[in-house]
Order: structure tokens, then C-alpha cells, then sequence
């Protein structure tokens, strides 16, 4: 399935409503993008969501770090 | 008397009318967000409690900590207190700090436990916040974790509200900043390779809620200033793993880990300054035991272009703080008024004790540890001048600013990254404008004599008070 987000084909049912079955949700494993099946298209359909808050799967890397990844510390410094 | 837990302040917000409940059913999106941005457009909105929820089990409610009357009724006064009453309140409790907690050996957040098959969405009520949000937030929960170097010390041990994003059914994003004490403990834990244990407590006595959201010094204990401002200790138990201290009456704590050394993508989130953040890379937190309460509400909050649920939440308790730590050094400082986004904007009333005091107390704003990031628009006014009563704010500005001596700029300075004009992300350019009367050896062009208040008006202002009370006007 397609990511409304980012587009990659890489989003999969994640689970059904508790009660009822009466929506999905589903999980972008490329950008962490989540919805429900009742949202309206702006959020669930790729050709309507806003260009603004789209992101590119090869940038993804590139986003800032917060908080950045600190050195390990050798065993004895403590 | 103060409240055990969330629901016996829902209760009381019910009897004095600022509770409403939705008993029919409604969709996740865009009902629930929708309805917390809208409680607080009211005048002293109530908070929401939606009973069913289109696929879920359980209620959520949105708005308790969002109006005046509301955060009035937290503390245990009554619903009409004025702002500034409520401070100077807050500040007589604050005094009492610290008083111990009572540790439990159980308590009803015990009453269901879950090991196995972990399913965020079959607990809460989750929901989409705002329309461009990465996904579900939890946004008002109790985050608490310890410091993995001094893993004993009850005060070192952090309860602070960081936002989480739900990124499966056991797996959350969370944001913690460098600056906030979650981000010294992850560090930590980081710079050792090891995972960090977390307790997630959502649904919580509204004390607990607004002192995780208060910035206190990283070895003074959230649980213990909660308990100066109930006048009683807060009654906590132990998490079923991490040995982490859990108020015994919250509604959900979801148990795990951050994993260590992982960043993977967060955001974006609208957040309090009224915009989104952008999407970043982030810790995430693997969840893997579940306590609740029986039929468990979950707590949570909208946040939008102020003033929204938020903005109450963050008021007076980024004020008192920061009032304190001035008034510590710089007596003649009589209110703090740090309401506006966070403290992003900050107005201080002070006697001054000669020229240019005024700005010499915007400076110490500036050297405290929340206002040196925080804080970017400073307003000085006199000592005379409530510093809540933006009308009188508007007259200091208008008739004591000298443009060319009161209005200092400090470019390049310490930035809040979330506020969208710190550029870069965490530097910013700060403003400070001294509202106060000139004093010698400033030059003083013209003397100004103040009109004065008449006798009696202190007690005219309380009787007709009394009188629109009693005849129910206002209300």
C-alpha cells in the first residue's frame, strides 16, 4: 500500500478497530506515517495530501538528529 | 481537600458545571480534536468527556486544565479566584515544598495488568491532534524515569510531559530535548549502551499533570512539589518493572524502554507556539506491560494557536519558577507573568532600585535556566502595574517607553527551538522593553504625578463582586 506521505509503497494494515472492526489503521514502515481508514482524503490519499508536509524517503537521513547520539563512554571512566 | 486521583476532580468539575459529557457517539477524528479546540474558545470552558467512541472501548476526555475556572478548582479554590490571586497562591504553596510521598504497596491502576500481546489502540482512545501530525499523540501523560548513575535518588528521578507518537501497537517516538531532564537521563543511559526504563502514567491528579509541565530544577522532585500544592503527600507505588515511583491512582501506565542509540523518524506535531515542528529523528520507546484502572478515561489534550487547553496548563507554572528564581536575588521584583507561550513572552513588575534596574531584571530572566532559552520577548513594568492585567501592561508600554533608551535588542542569544522565528533552530535575537518610570541617576525629563485611586475602591471592588455573585450575573 502507499504511503500518503511519502509515497513509498511500503505502508500495511497495522491492526482493526477494538470494537466492531469499524476502521483500520495503518503504519508507513518508511516514515512512521500512521492513519485510519474513516480520516478524510487530505490525510489518507497520496494525491491529495499537502506537498508542504510530504517527505522524501531518501531525505529521511538527512532530517536533524534531537537529541544527537552521544559518544560511548570507554569502561573505567565512569 | 485535594484529589486522589483524575476522577474525583472530574467529579467535582462536574458539580460546579465545568465538566459537559458527550454521551453520543462520536468519530475519532475530527470530533475529539475538534471539541478541544472549541472548550476553550469558551469563556472558563469546561473540560469534554466523550462516553463512546466510534471503535473504541474506552472514554477520553480533553480540556481538564483548560480554562481559569478550571485551574481555579485544581487548586482548590474557588472557580471565579482571579489570575493573579491564584499566583500569589501557588506561591504560599510553593514554600511548603517538600512534602514526602506515601508509597503503596498496590492501588487501582493495578486493577488490570498486561503482559502479553501489547495493543496501544485497544486502551486508549487514540486519535489525530492535528491534521498534519505524523500520526497519533499522546501529549499530556506523565513521562518518569530515573538517572541511570544515581538510580536510587528519588530526586533525580523525572516526571515530565514529553510528546509520544504511536508508531505501532507497542512503539512510541518521543521528544526529548537536550534541555529537559528526560534528555540528561537518556544521555546517560546512551553513553552506557543501556536501555532506559520509563513509566508512561496518562490520566492523573491534575496537580501531578501541572507539575510535570513545570520547570524545576533537575534534582527537585515533581511528586514532592505536588504534594506541597495538595497540602498532602501523593500517593505513589512501584512500576511492575524499572522500579519506577507511578501515582497509584492514574488511570493507564504503559511500561517500557528507550531503546538506546536508535533515531528514527518523528513528527511533525503541531505544538504550542501554534505551529508544527518539523519531522525529526528521534528516541523511540518500546512498551511492554500495560497496568490500568478498570474501564481506564484517557486524559489528553489538544493544543492549537493559543489560547488552547496548553496555554492554562503552562502558565502559572512557568511563572512561579521563574518569579522566584528573580525574586531569590532581585527583592523589589512583586510578579512574574510568563503566561504567553511558555514564557516566550514575559512581563515582570518591579520596584526599581535605581536607573535601569528594570532591564537589569529582564537580564536575570535571562540568566535563569528556563528563561536563558525560553524567553525572547521581556516587557518591564512598574511595581504598581499587574503585570496579568495586559490593559495596564498596554499603558506602561504606551506612556514610559523612551524608544531610544527603554528597547535593547541581544542578538545570537540562547533560542527555543520550537518557536519558529529562532533561526537557526535554538538561536534567537532577544527583545527587552523597560516599562518602568525612570529613577535617578537616570535623567528624568518631567515628573509625573499619578492619579491615585480612590479611598474605599479595594472595598467597593469586593462588594460588587459579592453582589453580582449572589444575583448569579456573570456566572
Amino acid at each position: 500500500m502507499i504511503c500518503p506521505r511519502c509515497d513509498s509503497n511500503t505502508a500495511e494494515k497495522l491492526l482493526d478497530a477494538p470494537k466492531d472492526k469499524s476502521w483500520e489503521v495503518f503504519l508507513c514502515q518508511t516514515c512512521w506515517f500512521s492513519w485510519r481508514s474513516t480520516e478524510d482524503e487530505a490525510v489518507t490519499n497520496p494525491a491529495k495530501y499537502d506537498e508542504k508536509f510530504k517527505l522524501k524517503p531518501a531525505e529521511l537521513d538527512k532530517l536533524l538528529a534531537i537529541p544527537p547520539i552521544p559518544p560511548l563512554k570507554q569502561s573505567g571512566t565512569m | 481537600m485535594p484529589y486522589k486521583n483524575l476522577r474525583e476532580f472530574l467529579t467535582k468539575l462536574e458539580e460546579e458545571k465545568q465538566l459537559v459529557r458527550i454521551r453520543d457517539e462520536v468519530m475519532p477524528e475530527p470530533d475529539i480534536s475538534a471539541a478541544g479546540r472549541a472548550a476553550p474558545n469558551i469563556e472558563n470552558g469546561p473540560a469534554v468527556l466523550f462516553e463512546k467512541i466510534k471503535g473504541y472501548h474506552n472514554p477520553a476526555v480533553l480540556n481538564v486544565h483548560g480554562s481559569w475556572a478550571n485551574h481555579a478548582l485544581m487548586l482548590d479554590l474557588p472557580k471565579n479566584t482571579p489570575v493573579k490571586e491564584q499566583f500569589y497562591e501557588l506561591d504560599r504553596r510553593w514554600s511548603k515544598y517538600p512534602i514526602k510521598p506515601k508509597w503503596v504497596s498496590c492501588g487501582p491502576v493495578k486493577e488490570v495488568i498486561i503482559k502479553e500481546n501489547i495493543n496501544l489502540f485497544s486502551v486508549l482512545p487514540l486519535f489525530r491532534v492535528n491534521r498534519y501530525d505524523g500520526g497519533f499523540y499522546i501529549s499530556k501523560a506523565l513521562v518518569v524515569s530515573k538517572d541511570l548513575e544515581d538510580y536510587d535518588n528519588h530526586n533525580k528521578q523525572n516526571v515530565g510531559t514529553y510528546r509520544l507518537q504511536v508508531k505501532g501497537k507497542d512503539l512510541l517516538g518521543i521528544q526529548a530535548l537536550p534541555f529537559h531532564d528526560i534528555g540528561i537521563h537518556l544521555r546517560k543511559a546512551e553513553e552506557l549502551n543501556e536501555p532506559l526504563p520509563v513509566a508512561i502514567c496518562i490520566g492523573n491528579d491534575p496537580t501531578l499533570t501541572f507539575m510535570a509541565s513545570t520547570p524545576i530544577a533537575y534534582d527537585q522532585s515533581e511528586y514532592e512539589f505536588a504534594g506541597a500544592l495538595r497540602g498532602e503527600p501523593v500517593e505513589l507505588t512501584k512500576s511492575e518493572t524499572g522500579n519506577l515511583d507511578i501515582p497509584s491512582g492514574a488511570e493507564i501506565v504503559l511500561e517500557g524502554y528507550i531503546i538506546p542509540r536508535s533515531r528514527s523518524v518523528e513528527g511533525p506535531f503541531g505544538e504550542f507556539p501554534g505551529s508544527y515542528s518539523g519531522a525529526r529523528l528521534q528516541a523511540e520507546v518500546k512498551i511492554h506491560t500495560i497496568t490500568h484502572r478498570v474501564k481506564p478515561i484517557f486524559e489528553n489534550l489538544y493544543l492549537g494557536i493559543p489560547w488552547t487547553e496548553i496555554d492554562y496548563l503552562m502558565a502559572l507554572n512557568t511563572s512561579i519558577p521563574l518569579y522566584r528564581q528573580i525574586k531569590e536575588t532581585m527583592p523589589e521584583v512583586v510578579a512574574v507573568n510568563a503566561m504567553y507561550t511558555h514564557g516566550i513572552g514575559t512581563i515582570i513588575s518591579t520596584k526599581s532600585r535605581f536607573g535601569g534596574y528594570g532591564k537589569a531584571v529582564a537580564m536575570r530572566l535571562l540568566s535563569t535556566p528556563h528563561g536563558m532559552p525560553y524567553s525572547k520577548i521581556i516587557i518591564v513594568v512598574d511595581e504598581y502595574v499587574d503585570p496579568f492585567n495586559l490593559p495596564q501592561v498596554m499603558w506602561a508600554l504606551t506612556t514610559r517607553v523612551r524608544a531610544d533608551k527603554d528597547v535593547v535588542l541581544i542578538p545570537n542569544a540562547p533560542g527555543m527551538p520550537l518557536d519558529p522565528t529562532s533561526e537557526p533552530p535554538g538561536m534567537h535575537t532577544k527583545l527587552i522593553i523597560d516599562a518602568t518610570t525612570p529613577v535617578a541617576p537616570d535623567v528624568i525629563c518631567r515628573e509625573t504625578e499619578l492619579l491615585a485611586t480612590p479611598p474605599k475602591a479595594g472595598e467597593w471592588e469586593k462588594i460588587i463582586r459579592g453582589l453580582m455573585s449572589d444575583k448569579g450575573v456573570g456566572k
